[in-house]
């Protein structure tokens, strides 16, 4: 009579516990199916033929799409270890700026060169806008679905939606533009490529302190992310063009660190902030 | 330790926004300014905490200049050891800010003396990095 290798029979014993554990999960003929995803209700398929369907409709969400290759939900800062200046947009290379943009660009120097401060919207609750709202000095958070990501700033719990779903860019003639614009994004291999346009032309800047470059409404912002560093850092390469401010493509890479130790609180410019800051009403201030 | 703490505060300042909601521009950076004074009002909210102190005049000592300080968030204070009711109105302080260029009564935080002797900072608004823990 042989006697079995010991090494063998655990092998054996182990090989034997893990097809019970694949047997019990898996369903066989005495275990119901999972749950096919329940038929669109009649307002859904309303919304489906009208193309309206919600980013969060329980039909939009349970359609069958491929694994993302990564998920940004959590909360993220700019990542300025290696450079102070990074939050700052407007780094070289600097692109040629248009007739237009380079005047508030020369006014913002030269009041600055003053110890004054030019045309500081976003001190006047105006709301800071893509890109600039992503590198405020605030956490920002990030919450993915299959179907979108949906960010809150903390800084003035400013919200950016970017849709996952397929669809495309709202009509110009229709879109409401907005501040952070729409923003439609595309996975392509290990890359989330977001698109966005719509953007208000007013009140809105590319950078702050001394740097005073319009965004307008032609402004169009191609980002591409990417997860890097063990998933520990996200990158967000941009690439902007706007015809009425600068020439051609403007790029800056940004990285975010992931931040486990903080939430992302309400944040308001309530009335009477500036009322108490009087460095925004201060004569440092100016408008025109 | 302190002026160590202070020092390296101020290097951060000097390339930092510090989460301010405006541009840091129209402080001077380069110059302080200590308030000897009694707190009016001090309010613990986001995107900044600030302090009105009532300081006395430098030229006519009978009346009182009312400072505004502006702080940072609650967030990066509370890291520091700030709560809500560590100062109320007519608390005995001294603040020290970095003034408004415009020569107004404004400045923004650098550091506070509480009536007890504690000196307080802010933190530098830096997360997900090492020198954040």
């Amino acid at each position: 009579m042989r006697i079995m290798n010991p090494r063998l029979i655990r092998a054996v014993a182990t090989a034997a516990a893990l097809s019970f554990t694949v047997a019990a999960c898996s369903p066989g003929p005495s275990q119901p199916a999972p749950a096919a995803p329940a038929a669109p209700t009649q307002a859904e398929a309303d919304a489906i033929a009208a193309g309206t369907l919600s980013a969060l409709a329980p039909a939009n969400l349970a359609k069958v799409r491929p694994k993302a290759p990564f998920d940004v939900t959590s909360n993220w800062f700019i990542d300025v270890s290696q450079d102070p200046k990074a939050w700052h947009f407007f780094l070289p290379p600097y692109p040629k700026l248009t007739a237009a943009a380079q005047k508030e660009f020369d006014a913002s120097k030269k009041y600055e060169a003053e110890g004054k401060v030019y045309k500081d919207d976003i001190g006047q609750c105006w709301p800071a806008g893509l890109p600039l709202i992503m590198t405020r000095y605030w956490p920002m958070a990030m919450v993915q679905i299959p179907t979108a990501i949906y960010m809150i700033s903390g800084f003035m719990n400013s919200v950016r939606i970017i849709y996952l779903d397929g669809r495309k860019h709202t009509d110009l003639d229709v879109v409401v533009r907005t501040y952070n614009g729409e923003s439609i994004g595309e996975w392509q291999g290990n890359e989330l490529v977001v698109d966005t346009i719509g953007f208000r032309g007013d009140h809105h800047w590319m950078d702050q302190d001394g740097a005073a470059i319009p965004a307008g409404e032609k402004l169009h912002i191609v980002e591409r992310f990417r997860m890097v560093n063990e998933g520990k850092q996200l990158e967000i390469e941009y690439t902007m063009t706007d015809p009425d401010n600068w020439e051609g493509e403007w790029k800056s890479t940004k990285r975010f660190n992931r931040v486990v130790d903080v939430d992302i609180q309400e944040v308001s410019c309530l009335p009477d902030l500036n009322q108490h800051l009087q460095s925004t009403t201060s004569k440092t201030q100016v408008f025109q | 330790m302190k002026k160590v703490l202070l020092s390296a505060l101020m290097a951060v300042a000097l390339v930092a926004p510090a989460l301010a909601h405006h541009s840091p521009a129209a402080f001077d950076r380069t110059k302080k300014v200590t308030l000897v004074g009694t707190v009016k009002e001090f309010r613990w909210q986001n995107p900044h905490t600030w302090i009105e102190v009532e300081v006395p005049d430098e030229k006519d000592k009978s009346k009182i200049v009312v400072w505004g300080v502006e702080l940072t968030s609650p967030t990066y204070l509370i890291r520091a050891g700030w709560k809500s009711n560590i100062i109320k109105p007519g608390d005995k302080v001294t603040v020290v800010v970095n003034p408004v260029r415009s020569g107004e009564p404004s400045g923004i935080f650098v550091s506070m003396t509480l009536p007890d002797g504690r000196e307080l900072l802010e933190r530098p608004a830096r997360l997900g990095t090492p020198e954040s823990k």
